[in-house]
């Protein structure tokens, strides 16, 4: 190790341990009991990806991105069937996240915004295409849908009143839950992280 | 607290047959009016389907649980009668605004493709439980580490939700508000999801642990706690749903 440049952990560098699959569980958890307080108190988000984007910025992208598909395959297979379809923007959301975060996005409140504008660009750009297949471009969420039958009967093309549609919903929803999911980071023990985090000597192994 | 997802314990031809042969059922037949692009062909999957869950006694529940969506299937066809693309017979007016045949028919279609995707679920998540699905899936060769993150999730959301419940009451003790104007309720957030999510990280350690005791991580082939579930329709009743697909694959091309 005397000479060259000395290894960093990468963007897509992941820790698999036992820690890290229990992890994903706990995550999607977290996904489900975010949607179920927004709906108790009555907020009109979703709030539904917390524990996609805290697993990703704990453990990186992939776990990110396994913990977003795995949350909709164990939610089609009880409770919702179209999520399935939304599977590959769980993925997206869980991806960005982790590669917000390792680029260091995460380090400051303010960044922590453009990590979240990020996220629900992404989410945007993955989800209307979908909308527009199966709904004809509306996503259910009444704010959105109005602002799409406002735009199309003013002459816009239906995929940009789609895209809008779904970015007014998302930019609030995804900034306010990488804000939270941020929080809730800062707040965990700095002995919990270190487990997700590859060591030197760790990484000595793998270089 | 009651489990996560839509299992109703009951007894049926249909809560006997084994989880794979209904998961094969329900993709295909989900799948049958994408495939097919043709209404009459989705109507036929969609009484299939109806006939299905009066086998499995679940059509009341069923139908409860589509009319959770009811509003927002009327907004398609209000939206799509107004803005679809190639709207040209005005059909009804209200006031301003304007109905169009096409659109209103692009609307029964959607309509009737998502009821039959939502159905044809159901005739799985009704009569299959949760757990009984994945550790099927297991043996037909999901990683048994995959397997324990999908079935943990379904342990975990039980006690988290009972937890939430727990740590509004304390909040609220000290003066939490959880009504009120957006931005209050907003505020409300963070004590309750604080706590609870960082009390589950922390705990999740004690889990690992727990589970490496157990030789999670240690290599070699699973064992089953029960026999495979066998069943006589099983094989006639995945070809069915699979010659279903492709005869609305073989309608699609003939056009």
């Amino acid at each position: 190790m005397a000479t060259g440049a000395q290894p960093r952990a990468g963007i897509w560098t992941t820790r698999w341990t036992t820690l890290t699959l229990v992890l994903i569980p706990v995550g999607i958890a977290i996904n489900f009991v975010g949607k179920f307080v927004a709906q108790a108190l009555k907020l009109p988000l979703w709030l539904d990806s917390i524990g996609t984007v805290l697993a990703a910025f704990i453990a990186g992208p992939w776990v990110g991105a396994l913990t977003g598909a795995l949350n909709n395959i164990i939610y089609g297979l009880t409770v919702d069937p179209v999520s399935f379809w939304y599977f590959i923007t769980s993925v997206g959301i869980g991806l960005s996240a982790g590669i917000m975060a390792r680029l260091g996005f995460i380090r400051t409140t303010a960044r922590a915004v453009v990590a979240g504008l990020v996220v629900a660009l992404v989410a945007t750009v993955v989800s209307f295409p979908i909308n527009i297949y199966l709904w004809g471009g509306q996503t259910g969420n009444v704010w959105g849908d109005a602002l799409f039958t406002a735009l199309t009967l003013r002459g816009v093309p239906l995929w940009l009143a789609s895209f809008l549609d779904e970015l007014a919903v998302d930019l609030p929803d995804k900034v306010l839950t990488v804000l939270i999911a941020f929080g809730l980071f800062k707040a965990l023990p700095r002995r919990l992280l270190s487990q997700f985090q590859l060591g030197e000597g760790e990484l000595r192994h793998t270089a | 607290m009651r489990p996560v997802g839509l299992y109703v314990e009951r007894r049926s031809p249909l809560h006997a047959l084994d989880p794979i042969t209904k998961l094969v059922y329900a993709v295909c037949l989900a799948l049958v009016p994408f495939v097919a692009g043709d209404l009459r062909v989705t109507f036929v999957a969609l009484a299939g389907n109806l006939a299905l869950l009066a086998v499995g006694r679940v059509v009341r529940e069923g139908l409860l649980a589509l009319a959770g969506v009811g509003f927002f299937l009327a907004t398609l066809f209000l939206v799509q009668g107004m803005v679809y693309p190639g709207n040209a017979t005005p059909l009804v007016s209200i006031g301003p605004l304007v109905l169009y045949r096409e659109g209103l028919a692009y609307a029964v279609w959607l309509t009737a493709r998502f009821i039959n995707l939502t159905l044809s679920a159901f005739v799985l998540l009704f009569t299959t439980r949760p757990a009984d699905l994945v550790e099927e899936l297991v043996r037909a060769g999901l990683p048994p580490r995959a397997g324990y993150v999908l079935l943990s999730v379904l342990q975990i959301i039980p006690s988290m939700a009972a937890r939430v419940s727990v740590i509004q009451d304390a909040q609220r003790s000290r003066g939490m508000e959880t009504e009120g104007p957006i931005w209050v309720r907003m505020r409300a957030l963070l004590p309750v999801l604080g706590p609870l999510v960082i009390s589950s990280l922390v705990a999740m350690q004690e889990r690992a642990l727990a589970l490496e005791v157990r030789g999670f991580g240690a290599p070699g082939p699973r064992t089953f706690y029960r026999p495979p579930w066998r069943h006589r329709i099983a094989w006639p009743v995945r070809l069915a749903a699979v010659s279903a697909l492709l005869g609305a694959l073989i309608w699609r091309l003939a056009g």
